[in-house]
C-alpha cells in the first residue's frame, strides 16, 4: 500500500527474527511475548473523505500510542499539553522520555527488529534520523489523504523556515519524507553588549576596530576579541573571557562546533556528497586537505585564548558559564535563549545580551576558493514514524504528528516553555512579531532575526552530513578535535588522523 | 576482643606518627563527608545562590557557602512539578521486590547447594557467581532484547527480573556460606522426631534469619543504587530515582538545586539502611569472603 | 532433640555465633552422609538428590534464562557483521578489525591506569587509615561515618562531584585553585588530570570498603604473637611487618581483587564526569563499549567487545574464587 521500506524488512528476516527474540528460547517460558507494536493499541472507526473533520481526528479514539522522545523541554512541552490532543481525537498517546543515547539504542532496536514498541519517535535530525532513515514511514502518501485530518497550511517546504523540513525530513532518497519539523536548535551569537561598550574605546586603540558584533563580524574578530579579554584578564583585571565554545564530551555538540567554523570558511564540507540528501556511501573524506588542516590550526589559535574551560563544556555547562557571566560572547543554540533571559538564573539576562548570526569566514583564511559565509547549523527535531506499524498504528500516530507540529500547538509551548517553532505562519503571528523586541514575553524571539532571517538561509546553512555512521563520525571527530585543542597533536597530524580514521569507517 | 593499643611505645618518633594520624584522620573525615554535606546544603539553593564562589585564594570569603535563604522550593518541585513521588515507589517496589525474590529462590538454591554433592557443583557454582561479575554495558543489549520480547521494557516486573540478575547470584553465593554453617545434625534430629523435609527447612531458618534479614538490606540497596539497568530496561513506566536524578540533566536546563534535592532523596534512605546493617556490610561487600 | 541442641539452637540466632557454632560441631558435617542414610535409623526417608535439585531449579533456571541467553546471542552477534538492514557471517571481521582498532586498546590500556590509579589509592589511604583506627576509642563512630558516600549510587555521586568539579561555580574547583593545584582549566577539562578527576571519585566513595575488609583482618591479628614480640625487642615497625603484614595480605588481595572487577563492571559515575573525554583521556574499554553499542548502534563490534570484556572478567573472577576458596578456613577462625 504505502510506500513503506518493505525491502528493508524481508531482506533482514533471519537477523529480524533473531532480535524479535532471541531465537525462541525464552518465548517459550511463555509470556506470549511477539504481538506487534507492544504497548500500542488501536480501535477503529473508518473516516470516509465526506466525513467532517471532527470524525476524521476522532476515527481512532480508544487508541494508545507510545512516543519514543530525548528528555529536551520540547518534549516535556508535548508532555504537558497532551490533554489537549486526547480531547481533540480520543487517542492517548504515552510520552517516554530518556537520554539521547538511550533513545538511540531502545529505537534502533525497535526500529531494526521489524517491530513497532514506539510508532512514534523524535527525530533528532543526525543523531537518529542519520542511522535509522530507512526504517522510518514516508509520510508524503498521507499528506494526501482525504480519510485523514489534515492540516490547512499543508507539509510542503513553503510551510517551514528555508531547509526545516530537509533537515529533519529528507535522507537519501528523493521523494520521502520520514519527518515534520517539531522544534529546532539553531547556532548564532550570544554577546554581552553592556560589556563590549564598556570596553570598545581599550579595543580600538589596540585593534582599530569596534569592540561590536553583527553579521558582519569574522571570526578572525572573534580571535580577535578573545585575545583582548584575555590580557585585560591576564593583567589583573576583573573581566570575563571573552569567548568559549563546546568542547565538551557531548561529541555532536563539539562536532558541530568545528563544522560551523570551517563552512564558515570557504563552506568546506566533510564529503563531497549532497548535503540535504546525504549519502550512504560518502567515499573519501575531504579532512588532510589544505584547509582544513589550516583551519584546524586556527580554530586551535581561537581555543587558546578562550575560556580556559572549554573542554569541559557543553551545551548546557557552556550555557551555564555565560549565565554566570564569566564570558562575555558564545556560539549558542537559539533556544538557550529563554534561560539566559531569566532574571532567576542568569547574571546577563535584563537587556544585557545581545543575539547576532553565527561570525562569517575570514576571506583571507580561505585556501580552496570557496565563499565566506556565516556558517550556521543545527538540530532540527523531527517527529517520525515507525516504519513497522501497521497501517492504521501509522495512520493514528501520522494524526498525532500533524497536530503536534501546527501552528497552534507550537504557539502556544513557545508561550510556555520558550519553543523554538518550525512553522513560518508563527512567526507571522502579531505577538510573536510583538516579542522579538525588548520588552518580550517569548525571550526566545529575540534571537530569531539571527536565525530565522539570515542563519538558515543559503548559503549560510549546513545541513550535513548525512551519512547513516554518523555518531561514530562525531566521535571521531571530537575526540581528534580535543586532542589537537590540548595540544596532544598538531592540526595536521589531527586532520590526517581525522582521514584515515573516517575513511577506514567507511572502507575506503 | 582486647582493647589495648597495640603500639606502647612512647618515643618522639611514635608521638609525630600519633599526630600525623590524627590529623590524616581528620582531614580525610572531613573530605568524606564534604561532598554530601555540599549536596545537601545546595539543595536548599536558588540557582544563583549556588553560583557565588569567592575569589580564587580567598578563603574567608569561603562563608558565602552559607550566604543563602534556605527554600524547600525544590523538594516541593520534586513532589508536585515532578513524579518524583512515583519514582520513589518504583525504587522502592524493585529494589524490595529483587530482594524477596533473590533471596527467596536464593535461600532455596543455596540450602541445595550446602547439602548436597554432585559432580558439576563446583563448575555450577561457579557460573552462578560469575553472573553476577558480567560487565553490566557488557549484557544489556541482549537482555534488553529478551525483555523486549516479553514484553517486560519499561515495566516493574521487568526491573525486578533485571535486579534479579545480579541479586540472585550474589544471595545464593552468601547464603550458602550461612548453610554451610549450620550443622546438618538440626535438620537430622528434627527428622527423627517425624518432621517432614520442608519442615526441617524451616525449622533451621531462624538460625539464618539475621543474616538473611542483613542480605536483604544489602540486596535492596544494590538495586537502588543501580543506574545502567534502571536506564534502559526500566525506565519508561518503571524509572527510579537515580534515573530521574540523571535526566534532570537536560541539555538545555539545568536545575543543580533540584538535583541535589534528588540525590538527597535519593541517597539519604540508603545511608540510613547501611547504618542498620553495618555488622553485615562486610561480609556482603566482599561477598562473603571477609567477615567481621 | 537433646538439651544441646536446645542451647545451640538459642544461642545460634546471631551470625556472629554461626560461626562459633560451627567451631563447636566442626566434626558434624552440614551434608547428609549416604552412610547415615544406610544406618538403618528409623526416621522419614533422608532426603534424596532430587528433592535438592527441585528446590534449587527455580533459582537455576531463572538465572539460565537471564544469564546463558546473552552469552550465546553475543557470541552469534560477535561473529557477524550487523548492519542497517542485514545481518551476515564475517570471517571473525569484528574480532580481526579490533585488532587495529586503537580505541580499543587504548580503552584496555586506561582501564588498566584507572584500575591500578584508584587501587593504589584506596589501599594506601584505606589501610592506613585501619590501621590507625584499629581499637582506637572512636573507631565505631569514624568508621561508620565513612562509610558514607558507599551507601550512595554512583551516578549521583557523579553528579555531585561533577557539580563539585565545574569551573564556573564547583567548590572544590575554587579550593584546587585557591591551594594552586590548578589553574582556571578545571579537573575534567584538561586531557592530563581527567583521568584523575574519575579517580578522586572512585577513591572518595571506596576507600572506606579498604579500610572495613583492613579492620577486620587485623581483629585477626594474633595479639599475643605481636606482645611477644615486643617483649623480644621488636620495633612496632618490625613487628607490622613481620606479623600484622602477613595477616592482612589475604583480606587485602581479596579487596583488590573485588575493587578491580568493580572497575570493571561499573562506568556510573565515569559516564556522568567525563563520558570518555576529552581526548579519549578517560575511555576505558566499558566507556568505549557503551559508545559502539548505543551510541553507534555497532552490534557486531560490540558484542565483540563484551565478550573479550567478559570472558577476562570472568577468569579475573577464578582467580578471585580461588583466593576466597583458601581463604575461607581463616575468615571462620
Amino acid at each position: 500500500m504505502f510506500n513503506i521500506p518493505r525491502n528493508a524488512i524481508y531482506t533482514s528476516i533471519n537477523r529480524r527474527k533473531f532480535l524479535e527474540l532471541g531465537g525462541g528460547t525464552v518465548a517459550g517460558l511463555g509470556a506470549g511475548g511477539l504481538t506487534l507494536g507492544l504497548g500500542s493499541t488501536i480501535t477503529r472507526s473508518p473516516a470516509q473523505a465526506a466525513s467532517s473533520d471532527d470524525a476524521k481526528w476522532k476515527q481512532y479514539a480508544g487508541s494508545k500510542l507510545k512516543f519514543m522522545s530525548e528528555n529536551t523541554p520540547p518534549s516535556f512541552a508535548i508532555r504537558d499539553n497532551i490533554k489537549a490532543f486526547t480531547d481533540l481525537t480520543g487517542i492517548e498517546v504515552e510520552v517516554l522520555t530518556d537520554d539521547l543515547p538511550v533513545v538511540q539504542q531502545k529505537v534502533g532496536i525497535d526500529l531494526q527488529s521489524g517491530k513497532a514498541d514506539y510508532v512514534l519517535n523524535y527525530v533528532q535530525d543526525k543523531p537518529i534520523g542519520a542511522p535509522f532513515a530507512d526504517f522510518y514511514a514516508d509520510l508524503t502518501p498521507m499528506f494526501g489523504d482525504s480519510t485523514l485530518p489534515q492540516d490547512s497550511e499543508g507539509y510542503g517546504d513553503e510551510a517551514w523556515y528555508p531547509n526545516f523540513l530537509s533537515a529533519c525530513g529528507r535522507f537519501y532518497e528523493k521523494g520521502k519524507i520520514i519527518a515534520l519539523p517539531y522544534d529546532a536548535a539553531v547556532a548564532c551569537t550570544f554577546y554581552r553588549q553592556d560589556i563590549f561598550e564598556k570596553y570598545t574605546k581599550d579595543f580600538e586603540k589596540e585593534y582599530s576596530k569596534r569592540l561590536e558584533f553583527n553579521e558582519n563580524s569574522t571570526w578572525k574578530d572573534v580571535t580577535d576579541m578573545a585575545t583582548f579579554f584575555k590580557k585585560l584578564k591576564e593583567s589583573g583585571q576583573d573581566v570575563p573571557y571573552g569567548y568559549a565554545q563546546h568542547h565538551g564530551n557531548f561529541a555532536w555538540t563539539t562536532q558541530l562546533d568545528i563544522q560551523r567554523f570551517l563552512f564558515a570558511n570557504g563552506r568546506w564540507a566533510d564529503w563531497n556528497i549532497d548535503d540535504i540528501y546525504g549519502s550512504k556511501t560518502p567515499g573519501k573524506t575531504n579532512w588532510g586537505d589544505k584547509q582544513s588542516v589550516l583551519m584546524m590550526q586556527k580554530f586551535k589559535e581561537l581555543a587558546d585564548v578562550c575560556h580556559p574551560d572549554n573542554l569541559a563544556n557543553g551545551t548546557l555547562e557552556l550555557n551555564t558559564v555565560y549565565q554566570a557571566g564569566k564570558i562575555a560572547m558564545q556560539t549558542q543554540y537559539h533556544e538557550f535563549a529563554a534561560s539566559i533571559e531569566d532574571e532567576k538564573k542568569s547574571q546577563a539576562a535584563g537587556g544585557k545580551t545581545a543575539y547576532a548570526p553565527c561570525p562569517k569566514g575570514e576571506t583571507s583564511w580561505i585556501v580552496n576558493g570557496g565563499q565566506a559565509v556565516n556558517g550556521t547549523n543545527c538540530g532540527i527535531g523531527g517527529i517520525g514514524i515507525n516504519g513497522n506499524a501497521s497501517e492504521d498504528l501509522k495512520r493514528a500516530a501520522y494524526i498525532f504528528a500533524i497536530w503536534s507540529v501546527s501552528k497552534n500547538n507550537q504557539l502556544s509551548v513557545l508561550k510556555g516553555l520558550g519553543g523554538t517553532p518550525t512553522r513560518k505562519s508563527v512567526l507571522a503571528d502579531p505577538e510573536v512579531v510583538a516579542a522579538r523586541k525588548r520588552p518580550t514575553k517569548m525571550p526566545n524571539a529575540l534571537t530569531f532575526d539571527a536565525v530565522y532571517d539570515l542563519g538558515i538561509k543559503d548559503p549560510n546553512f549546513v545541513l550535513g552530513p548525512k551519512i547513516p555512521k554518523s555518531n561514530e563520525y562525531y566521535s571521531i571527530i571530537a575526540a581528534e578535535t580535543q586532542k589537537c585543542i590540548s595540544g596532544g597533536s598538531n592540526a595536521e597530524d589531527t586532520c590526517k588522523s581525522i582521514q584515515t580514521q573516517l575513511d577506514t569507517l567507511h572502507g575506503v | 576482643m582486647a582493647s589495648r593499643d597495640i603500639v606502647n611505645y612512647n618515643t618522639p618518633l611514635s608521638k609525630a606518627f600519633n599526630w600525623f594520624a590524627r590529623i590524616f584522620v581528620a582531614f580525610y573525615l572531613v573530605w568524606t563527608v564534604l561532598p554530601i554535606f555540599v549536596m545537601i546544603v545546595s539543595s536548599f539553593k536558588d540557582l544563583l545562590e549556588a553560583f557565588q564562589i569567592p575569589a580564587v585564594g580567598d578563603w574567608l570569603g569561603a562563608r558565602v557557602f552559607f550566604n543563602f535563604t534556605p527554600t524547600f522550593q525544590h523538594y516541593i518541585d520534586l513532589f508536585t512539578e515532578q513524579p518524583f513521588g512515583t519514582y520513589l515507589f518504583n525504587s522502592i517496589v524493585a529494589a524490595g521486590g529483587s530482594a524477596i525474590i533473590s533471596v527467596v529462590l536464593g535461600s532455596m538454591a543455596a540450602y541445595s547447594l550446602s547439602r548436597t554433592d554432585f559432580k558439576f557443583k563446583n563448575d555450577l557454582f561457579f557460573w552462578i557467581i560469575s553472573t553476577r561479575m558480567a560487565p553490566v554495558v557488557a549484557v544489556l543489549v541482549p537482555l534488553f532484547a529478551i525483555f523486549r520480547s516479553l514484553n517486560l521494557v519499561g515495566s516493574l516486573p521487568g526491573l525486578i527480573l533485571a535486579y534479579t540478575t545480579f541479586n540472585l547470584p550474589f544471595a545464593i553465593w552468601i547464603l550458602k556460606g550461612f548453610f554451610d554453617n549450620v550443622p546438618y545434625a538440626i535438620e537430622e534430629a528434627q527428622m527423627v522426631d517425624g518432621a517432614s523435609r520442608p519442615k526441617a527447612l524451616i525449622s533451621i531458618l531462624p538460625l539464618v534469619a539475621p543474616g538473611i534479614a542483613a542480605f536483604i538490606v544489602l540486596c535492596i540497596l544494590f538495586a537502588w543504587n543501580d543506574f545502567l539497568f534502571a536506564a534502559i530496561i526500566g525506565s519508561g513506566d518503571a524509572k527510579t530515582l537515580p534515573v530521574a536524578t540523571k535526566e534532570l540533566v537536560q541539555p538545555q536546563n539545568i536545575q543543580w538545586g533540584t538535583i541535589m534535592a534528588a540525590g538527597t532523596v535519593t541517597t539519604l534512605p540508603m545511608m540510613l539502611l547501611g547504618l542498620v546493617i553495618r555488622k553485615y556490610l562486610v561480609t556482603g561487600l566482599t561477598m562473603g569472603a571477609v567477615k567481621e | 532433640m537433646g538439651p544441646d541442641m536446645t542451647a545451640i539452637t538459642k544461642d545460634t540466632t546471631t551470625l556472629a555465633n554461626l560461626f562459633r557454632v560451627r567451631q563447636i560441631l566442626d566434626n558434624v558435617e552440614s551434608k547428609p552422609q549416604s552412610k547415615v542414610s544406610s544406618d538403618g535409623l528409623k526416621f522419614n526417608p533422608l532426603p534424596s538428590k532430587s528433592y535438592y535439585y527441585w528446590l534449587m531449579a527455580p533459582a537455576i533456571l531463572l538465572l539460565a534464562a537471564i544469564s546463558l541467553y546473552p552469552f550465546c546471542w553475543m557470541i552469534y552477534m560477535s561473529l557477524n557483521d550487523v548492519q542497517i538492514g542485514s545481518i551476515k557471517w564475517n570471517n571473525f571481521a569484528n574480532y580481526t578489525k579490533l585488532l587495529h582498532d586503537g580505541k580499543f586498546w587504548n580503552g584496555w590500556t586506561l582501564l588498566l591506569k584507572y584500575s591500578a590509579l584508584c587501587l593504589f589509592f584506596q589501599i594506601t589511604i584505606g589501610a592506613f587509615l585501619a590501621i590507625v583506627l584499629n581499637n582506637s576509642k572512636y573507631e565505631k563512630i569514624i568508621v561508620t561515618t565513612l562509610l558514607m558516600p558507599m551507601m550512595m549510587a554512583p551516578v549521583v555521586a557523579g553528579m555531585v562531584w561533577y557539580f563539585l568539579y565545574n569551573g564556573t561555580f564547583g567548590w572544590y574547583h575554587w579550593i584546587f585553585q585557591s591551594l594552586g593545584i590548578l589553574g582556571a582549566k578545571s579537573i575534567l577539562a584538561d586531557v592530563h588530570t581527567a583521568m584523575w578527576g574519575i579517580v578522586i571519585v572512585d577513591v572518595w566513595q571506596w576507600t572506606p570498603l579498604i579500610t572495613l575488609i583492613t579492620l577486620a583482618g587485623l581483629k585477626r591479628v594474633p595479639q599475643d604473637q605481636l606482645e611477644a614480640n615486643m617483649v623480644d625487642g621488636a620495633t612496632p615497625i618490625r613487628n607490622f611487618l613481620s606479623v600484622t603484614l602477613p595477616n592482612l595480605y589475604p583480606v587485602l588481595l581479596i579487596a583488590i581483587m573485588l575493587r578491580f572487577m568493580d572497575n570493571f563492571r561499573f562506568i556510573d559515575s565515569a559516564m556522568v564526569l567525563t563520558g570518555g573525554g576529552p581526548a579519549d583521556s578517560t575511555k576505558i574499554l566499558p566507556i568505549y563499549l557503551f559508545d559502539v553499542s548505543f551510541r553507534f548502534t555497532e552490534l557486531g563490534r560490540a558484542a565483540a567487545i563484551a565478550l573479550i570484556l567478559l570472558i577476562v572478567t570472568i577468569v579475573l573472577g577464578k582467580a578471585l574464587v580461588r583466593i576466597f576458596d583458601r581463604q575461607q578456613p581463616a575468615a571462620t577462625h
